[in-house]
């Protein structure tokens, strides 16, 4: 009864043109092929993933995906700017990565059903749809996020956690059965502000060292607290355990303070990414991934924009955008960006049409998503929205091909099934087909 | 293919006459709702699908009809051929679909459609019985792992007729994996023991039925014969325990109890004195009047005050300090004074008055307009969460948009006088009143909208000086609306059990169903008929055994994390637990915009800064949407105990209980006893005290940081962390 989600059948018009290409330019249509089957990146380093998440649901318009042609009502203030590829246009204020467009690959045709923030969130996140419906405002979890699993799948070196957030968590960005060792490390404090430190992951001034280590041992002696080792009961007593364990790793590890430090950093280098929050925690997010800590989530609200787009943006997206190029530079420049899948999305894109308030509403029919790194051939626009930007209508991809997109350069099979603590088999995501035009 | 449209319409026996036609609200709107056309992905979203756009679920016929029948110039339908309409092509999938092929050319819808179609579209007449209700068969199910059932769907009429509609409606799982269902109402049960409730809809209404999977094996009556049972509540957790073969943990010992009844009711630790007393206590009756004890501490508003500010209280950069301060004052009253819980909520919610003098009148500050305090109001004192409709029929509840408005209505004349909002200080004084006048429109319609509850009457007297949310208050706190009391009964068992009976506790509907349904119908009928007195209520549940189970499980209940077989183990709230903090070492924090010797359980707003606070989860208003407050553990809380600066400030500080302590002449084994009555509430193991008194005798050591590291053993710890 129910249709296929969307047509993987059937090959588009571009997947001819490209496979066309990919025949001339490379070995022919046996690498060309090969492009197309799901092979584990080449590399010798494993590659880490810095999504940047924009809460709120940026528009696809404003964005990646200008509509020059379409009425003044669709089309809205801004107009499209050429980019360093001829033929690709990206809005107005999207400058600096307009400039740097041939390290980009930018999807125009992520669409869902999911139009709430909560739900929204859940389904990009983790790659999985809500369980049962949930509402505009909430924070849940059914399913472990995509920088959980990473966690769960890869390590980080030196007693450095494996997935960090920073201020703050997203709404669905939590472990889930996965249990709380697999919770991300938030970084709230600003690394733009002076003095900036992790706080807590050294002991108090003046304790020595030898003190340090009596006191975790008494601890353990007196701690007698029943554990129930099952699974399935879910005490969590034993995640507090994971965490003091993670504690002192961490504490003990010099590479993960000195993955802290940004003021370590050149001044200039600093400056390039902007002496803003945002553009400090980018560059903390490098530290990180160049530590070798495989996911970084820097969570990004504000960009539920119901009310005065064109202001918003106005405001916001030159320092915004001008970090996130910063970054890719940089990583780029240190030889980074091969093992460094850089993201940049929200939840959902917005409406077409420019409400009576000079915003634009929830839409999840279209959306645009970047990427950057990893092996992912730059210069590139995946699948299309139609002329006015309504909906995705070519190449039309699910959220579970963009969650398998990442595992697959992280890694990690998407295929991979992993057990609740009560026992039952779950797919990491339900489709595990990636975009392969991101797959190089 | 006439006879499989004849036997959808034909009914059930003994129906009324079948329907000599097929109309559109009764025969084809079901059929486009089960086929999805008219769902938020489809043709039912705001914008529609390719130009062709109904309401979402169907919930308005009229527009729909015109949609079908009119627009594209007729195009959808063609009455002299039928098989030529786009209509038909397209759920067919004969001519490109987007949704793809969504009606069998050679089934019974299509069949039904074609035939509406040559006859020419007519509707249903308005005078023909209207859809009353939907059952399903059984209601209730256990399965054996893999086992199978079909389910059986029944609309009834308002005449009295019923309608089989097992093929038109839709069907989903609460716990898919447990127990799938498929499209056809066909459910499953997975390969494991647990329960799931499979919801039908059919035309916006629900039916459940409640489907178990016992864990394998037999449990002996005698087992759940001799559990101790000290009140209903108690009866209905067994009668739930049986269906799904669970066993309940043993009853908690006196230390455990002792300190989750603290931490329950007034939100702090026992001294080492009343921890002392109380162990040695050899009465029967201690623990009803332990809880008696509690229930009447000072400290019991402040702890219960503090979950209400998690709900109520804004931002004072947006409403302004005083304002704020004001219904923080008036919140933590209404606890002290054990106000009934329905007075509460009826001065709340027809709050008048200057945001200077009359605390819930900050409430109006803050929510300005009338579409804005109706889903506040519907969601906190209903559990019933309206935002969806605010711009659409809600997708998964029966409220529509216009329900949404008509709602909201009884809030359009609250009147505004003073100053209004003026963040970042937002200073002034505002007063409340009744307006003379006031009134809301559609959105789509533009109609105007008179109050009207979400169901039953709320009567507004004829009189210009009565205010609506008068009669809305009667109509919410009247002993029939059983969301009232169900929401605040599910709210206090969360909190003290760790997972409320509906969860979220404030999200009640039939998508979302509890996991003890007599349960919560029990305790909101007793709540209700004990005056909703909350203290009765906490008294109530206090006293089962339920309650006083202990959190280590059984075989037979390892998995259970909704049925209360045994206590779930919670972290402490972030002000309980630095309140802790400071009581153990007795070194008291200070708080901004706080007199001397505040406790985090008084401070008045969340913008007051605390590092400690905001490690351990509590609400974020800086946040947008602000956010929820988080109960989890985290590596940060972990580092935090070990080394922040505030807490090790504690530890040495020469004024705390570590100075007193090392400066006193108690011996080692006193030290220990005490620092583990005021920690763990309890006395320590012969074990523990050889470990902690080992340490006193290090040479070197001296004895104040014998003290310290032992306090600080004990706090990094879980079982001071957690509530057990």
């Amino acid at each position: 009864m129910t249709p296929p989600r969307n047509c993987q059948t059937t090959a588009s018009r571009r997947d001819f043109l490209k496979l066309g290409l990919g025949a001339l330019m490379g070995g022919g249509l046996v690498d060309a092929l090969r492009a197309r089957s799901v092979a584990a990146p080449a590399g010798a380093r494993p590659a880490s993933c810095i999504l940047v998440w924009m809460d709120g649901g940026p528009s696809h318009y404003e964005t990646f995906d200008p509509k020059p042609d379409a009425p003044a009502e669709v089309r809205g203030e801004f107009r499209a700017i050429e980019t360093a590829i001829p033929g690709i246009r990206f809005s107005e204020h999207m400058e600096r990565l307009a400039a740097i467009a041939d390290k980009l690959a930018i999807v125009r045709s992520i669409r869902h059903d999911q139009g709430n923030h909560g739900a929204g969130n859940h389904y990009m996140i983790t790659g999985a749809p809500p369980r049962i419906p949930v509402g505009c405002g909430a924070f849940v979890s059914f399913h472990p996020s995509m920088g959980s699993v990473a966690a769960h799948e890869r390590s980080a070196p030196d007693g450095l956690p494996s997935y960090f957030s920073m201020p703050s968590m997203t709404r669905s960005g939590g472990p889930n059965f996965l249990g709380a060792r697999y919770a991300p490390f938030v970084v709230s404090d600003d690394p733009n502000a002076n003095g900036f430190r992790v706080r807590d992951v050294a002991p108090p001034g003046g304790l020595e060292i030898d003190r340090v280590d009596d006191r975790r041992g008494l601890r353990e002696r007196l701690d007698n607290f029943k554990r129930f080792a099952d699974k399935a009961a879910g005490d969590p007593a034993l995640a507090l355990d994971e965490y003091y364990h993670q504690g002192y790793e961490l504490m003990a590890s010099p590479q993960a303070q000195r993955a802290f430090d940004v003021s370590q950093e050149d001044p200039s280098v600093r400056d390039m990414y902007g002496r803003n929050s945002f553009g400090q925690r980018c560059l903390l997010a490098r530290r990180l991934v160049e530590a070798g800590v495989p996911f970084v989530t820097l969570n990004e609200g504000g960009w539920d924009h119901h009310v005065g787009i064109f202001d918003g943006f106005k405001k916001r997206m030159p320092r915004f955008e001008g970090a996130i190029a910063a970054l890719i530079q940089d990583l780029d420049r240190r030889g980074l960006l091969d093992s460094t899948l850089v993201v940049v999305l929200g939840e959902f894109g917005r409406t077409p049409k420019i409400n009576k308030d000079a915003g634009r509403d929830h839409w999840s029919n279209a959306m645009s998503v970047l990427m950057a790194g990893a092996g992912t051939p730059g210069g590139q626009v995946v699948g299309a929205t139609d002329a006015y930007g309504f909906a995705a209508s070519e190449r039309v991809l699910s959220p579970e091909n963009f969650v398998s997109t990442i595992y697959h350069k992280l890694g990690i099979d998407p295929a991979k099934i992993l057990h609740t603590p009560s026992g039952r088999p779950t797919f990491i995501v339900s489709d595990p087909t990636p975009i392969r035009e991101l797959m190089g | 293919m006439i006879l499989g449209l004849v036997a959808i319409l034909a009914g059930t026996a003994g129906a009324a006459e079948p329907s000599p036609t097929v109309t559109f609200e009764r025969d084809v709107q079901p059929i486009l709702t089960r086929a999805g056309c008219n769902a938020g992905a489809c043709h039912g979203k705001a914008s529609g699908q390719n130009g062709f756009r109904l309401s979402l679920q169907g919930f308005d016929p009229t527009f729909d009809h015109i949609a079908i029948a009119r627009e594209e110039g007729g195009r959808r339908v063609h009455r002299p051929a039928p098989e030529q309409s786009l209509l038909l092509q397209k759920g067919a999938a004969t001519v490109p679909h987007g949704g793809g092929q969504r009606l069998d050319p050679d089934g019974p819808f299509y069949e039904t459609i074609r035939r509406w179609i040559a006859d020419g579209l007519p509707r249903t007449p308005a005078d023909a019985p209207k859809l009353a209700r939907v059952s399903v068969e059984p209601t209730e199910r256990a399965l054996k792992p893999d086992e199978a059932f079909e389910l059986r769907v029944t609309a009834h009429f308002s005449d009295g007729s019923s309608e089989d509609v097992t093929e038109l409606s839709t069907y989903g799982s609460s716990e898919s994996t447990t127990v799938a269902v498929d499209e056809e109402g066909r459910v499953r049960a997975g390969k494991l023991a647990g329960e799931a409730t499979i919801s039908a809809r059919y035309e916006g209404l629900f039916a459940n039925c409640d489907v178990f999977i016992p864990l394998e094996g037999d449990v002996d009556e005698a087992e759940y014969a001799a559990f101790p049972r000290a009140n209903f509540i108690d009866d209905l957790a067994v009668a739930k325990w049986k269906k799904l073969g669970l066993t309940p943990s043993a009853v908690a010992g006196d230390a455990t109890f002792l300190r989750r009844a603290h931490l329950d009711v007034i939100g702090r630790l026992p001294t080492p004195e009343e921890a002392r007393a109380f162990l040695d206590d050899t009465s029967p009756d201690k623990r009803a009047r332990l809880v008696d004890r509690l229930l009447e501490r000072p400290e019991y508003a402040d702890h219960w005050a503090t979950k209400w500010m998690d709900l109520l209280r804004p931002n004072p950069y947006r409403v302004g300090i005083k304002a704020v301060f004001n219904l923080d004052g008036w919140i933590r009253q209404a606890f002290r004074d054990n106000l009934p819980y329905d007075e509460f909520v009826r001065r709340i919610v027809t709050a008048q008055g200057s945001t200077f003098e009359q605390g819930p009148a900050t409430i109006f500050r803050d929510h300005r307009d009338p579409i804005e305090i109706a889903p506040v109001v519907g969601q906190l004192f209903l559990g019933i969460r309206l935002d969806c409709a605010k711009c659409h029929h809600h997708p998964f509840e029966s409220w529509s948009q216009e329900q949404f408005y008509e709602f909201s209505a009884f809030f359009t004349r609250v009147g505004r006088k003073g100053t209004g909002l003026s963040p970042p200080i937002s200073g002034s004084e505002e007063v409340v009143f009744t307006a003379k006048s006031g009134s809301l429109k559609h959105p789509q319609t533009e109609a105007e909208l008179a109050a009207k509850p979400l169901f039953g009457e709320a009567p507004i007297p004829d009189d210009p000086d009565a205010d609506p949310r008068e009669a809305l208050a009667r109509w919410m706190t009247a002993p029939e609306n059983r969301y009232f009391a169900e929401v605040m009964a599910n709210r206090v068992w969360g909190d003290l059990m760790g997972v409320g009976i509906v969860d979220p506790v404030d999200d009640i509907r039939a998508t979302n169903p509890p996991s003890n349904a007599p349960l919560l119908e029990a305790l909101a009928a007793d709540f209700r008929d004990h005056g909703y007195d909350v203290k009765h209520l906490l008294r109530a549940i206090m006293a089962s055994s339920v309650y006083a189970l202990e959190s280590e499980p059984n075989e037979r209940n390892v998995a259970d994390a909704r049925n209360f077989s045994r206590h779930y183990r919670q972290r402490l709230r972030a002000e309980t637990l630095l309140d802790a903090v400071s009581d153990v070492t007795g070194v008291p924090d200070s708080f901004d915009a706080s007199p001397p010797g505040s406790r985090a359980v008084s401070t008045w707003t969340n913008r007051i800064p605390s590092l400690f606070l905001d490690t351990f989860g509590r609400p974020d208003a800086n946040q947008d949407p602000p956010c929820e407050r988080t109960t989890d553990t985290a590596v940060v809380q972990a580092l935090h105990l070990m080394n922040a600066p505030g807490v090790n400030q504690k530890l040495t500080s020469d004024e705390g209980r570590v100075a007193a302590l090392a400066k006193g002449d108690a011996t080692p084994r006193a030290i220990v006893e005490e620092l583990f009555l005021a920690t763990y509430s309890r006395l320590p193991s012969d074990e523990e005290r050889e470990v902690a008194e080992a340490l006193f005798q290090v040479p070197d050591k001296p004895r104040r940081a014998a003290v310290e590291d032992v306090v600080w053993a004990l706090l990094n710890s879980p079982e001071f962390v957690f509530k057990d």
